[in-house]
């Protein structure tokens, strides 16, 4: 009951979870610190669930695609449809034995996975769910998940070459050169974006989508980034086709192959998270975000509610989640079934379509995006 | 400057088609998300072996005369008939009799050639052992009849795709007795005109080896 003036409050602002928070606390009788520092761990535990319920979800989806795919039923027996199947997942490898190898070097060995997964995690501070649903507003967002993307093929190479394994060391090998040759023209796409909305916030970006609905999304105005992103963020995330670090005809599992326990699971998750993440920041830079089709301010206005009422504030603020979430999924689901629908591209044939192919147009459609911002300000965000 | 612009042109006609190829490999794959799954759910369902279906082979001991004729057209010799001779009454005295279904390719030879039909295919198939020794069945191991598919009440016997009737593709709730699609080899028989003598004896010992 306390809470609820103190939403009204804040609304005046928009919804502002962290300051109603603090304002409970304090109305509860805790110093401002004292409700800053209850405040500080809520954020991070909230991405750390949301990125491994996430992560569940996509195991499932996996799975259950696979077999539709392939007219199979997929896991059904661990809870109704399967959806406990990740979880036993999970559970197995978190009981399996943990190996080292004798001629591995073990300090780096448990360096790898780690370093692979933290980056991925660390990325999720700037992806947006609402106007203040993310953990931080960064000023340089979007460009802090380009950079911390690069750290992820250290990692991959640092644990294929202390696996002492022939296997190991080409799988991280080829990670590194796909990783770092397709960050380019991710980094040139993110480009055109940024200029488009003359900022590297994600919040910026989205905010930018916002203006009638479905219509002033960027996929509009960037079709040929879209496509160019999307491209590299699955070559990002090692998915089919461009799974070439694991592929397992060739290299038993690439930079996996000696890892099991845990440190498999990290890798697992590390994968998984980074699925999740880049759909995330495709419907963040392309998609509208959490934007609703239709602008829900319009919405609010054809029912004659106020947009600052503090049960509108809510329920924009549940419809953006659903919307954020519902399109990174339908990119995860997009993802899946590409994986059943093209064979895996040779080492050579990937390096060519990245560095001959991608990268020219990427930088065309940066040009281009430079002079039609020029051209036509009103539209393209002068 | 034309070979140039040709280039490009060219270059781009490859992207289309490339991402067309695309778009209808997608197409194929999404089509198959709403199609029902085929797979049998194998340990509680299984599928009713076919009429010539080559098993486990079955061994009828008192049947056998012992005259190896299995052993010869065998492709590896396999079966080992132990026999010894009876010098009173001048006769074979068959003491035992075992096929090592670990080595045995089930080719069906030995119970085409074996003239007192001792020997016949069963429609057993599930012949995993922690042992592989445990594969080498003796003429009492031989004898022993499997368990039909159709009367084990843990398991739901499905059709092939080949009996089931028109049109129908999904064996589950299938009414048992409706016929296959397609005539069965009697009613083939039944409409072909009555030949000679000569060509309407073959057909009918073909039909069951007694």
């Amino acid at each position: 009951m306390v809470t609820i003036p103190a939403l009204a409050q804040v609304a005046q602002v928009g919804l502002d979870l962290e300051g109603s928070f603090e304002l409970a606390m304090r109305s509860l009788g805790l110093s401002p610190g004292a409700a800053h520092l209850l405040w500080l761990p809520l954020p991070m535990v909230l991405v750390l669930v949301a990125a491994v319920v996430g992560v569940l979800v996509n195991v499932w989806l996996e799975r259950k695609i696979s077999a539709a795919v392939q007219q199979r039923i997929g896991p059904e027996y661990a809870g109704a449809l399967g959806v406990l199947q990740p979880m036993a997942d999970g559970m197995k490898l978190l009981f399996k034995e943990d190996v080292i190898p004798a001629r591995a070097d073990g300090l780096l060995f448990t360096l790898g996975p780690v370093l692979v997964l933290v980056p991925v995690i660390l990325s999720w501070l700037v992806v947006p769910f609402g106007q203040n649903l993310l953990i931080s507003n960064v000023g340089i967002g979007i460009f802090l998940w380009i950079a911390l993307s690069s750290i992820q093929p250290i990692g991959l190479l640092m644990s294929g070459y202390a696996s002492n394994n022939k296997y190991s060391l080409l799988g991280g090998l080829r990670a590194a050169a796909q990783s770092i040759s397709y960050e380019i023209p991710l980094a040139l796409a993110v480009l055109a974006v940024v200029m488009m909305s003359n900022s590297l916030s994600t919040v910026d970006i989205v905010n930018q989508q916002s203006g009638a609905g479905i219509l002033s999304w960027n996929i509009w105005r960037q079709p040929v980034g879209f496509v160019i992103f999307w491209i590299c963020a699955l070559a990002e995330c090692e998915r089919l086709p461009f799974d070439l670090p694991e592929a397992e005809e060739e290299l038993v599992a690439g930079y996996q192959t000696e890892y099991s326990g845990m440190k498999f699971a990290l890798f697992y998750l590390g994968s998984y998270i980074n699925l999740v993440l880049s759909a995330l920041l495709v419907s963040v830079l392309y998609l509208g975000g959490w934007g609703f089709p239709v602008p829900v301010e319009w919405l609010a206005g054809w029912l004659g509610q106020s947009v600052d009422a503090p049960l509108v504030q809510l329920i924009t603020a549940s419809v953006g989640i659903v919307m954020t979430v519902l399109k990174a999924y339908l990119l995860v689901f997009f993802a899946i079934l590409l994986r059943w629908t093209v064979p895996r591209v040779r080492i050579d044939q990937l390096l060519d379509l990245g560095w001959k192919f991608l990268l020219p147009i990427a930088l065309v459609n940066l040009l281009v995006t430079a002079s039609l911002k020029l051209a036509f300000p009103m539209a393209f965000g002068g | 400057m034309f070979g140039f612009l040709k280039k490009v042109g060219d270059y781009t006609r490859d992207a289309v088609g490339a991402a067309n190829y695309l778009a209808q490999g997608l197409g194929v794959t999404f089509d198959h998300l709403r199609r029902r799954p085929i797979t049998v759910q194998y340990p509680y369902e299984k599928l009713i072996p076919s009429e010539r279906y080559r098993g486990r082979i079955h061994y009828e001991f008192d049947k056998c005369i012992a005259c190896e004729v299995c052993v010869r057209v065998c492709p590896i010799n396999l079966p080992v008939v132990d026999w010894v001779m009876n010098k009173a009454t001048k006769k074979k005295e068959l003491r035992n009799y075992s096929i090592d279904f670990g080595v045995c390719i089930f080719c069906g030879n030995c119970v085409e050639y074996c003239p007192t039909n001792c020997l016949s295919m069963t429609e057993e198939y599930e012949l995993a052992a922690f042992d592989r020794h445990s594969l080498n069945f003796d003429n009492v191991a031989l004898g022993r009849l499997p368990t039909s598919v159709t009367s084990d009440p843990a398991v739901v016997a499905l059709k092939e795709l080949v009996y089931l009737p028109k049109g129908v593709m999904d064996p589950h709730g299938v009414d048992p007795s409706a016929p296959r699609a397609g005539k069965l080899p009697e009613e083939v028989l039944a409409t072909l005109p009555q030949a000679t003598p000569t060509t309407q004896a073959t057909p009918t010992t073909e039909e069951t080896p007694s």
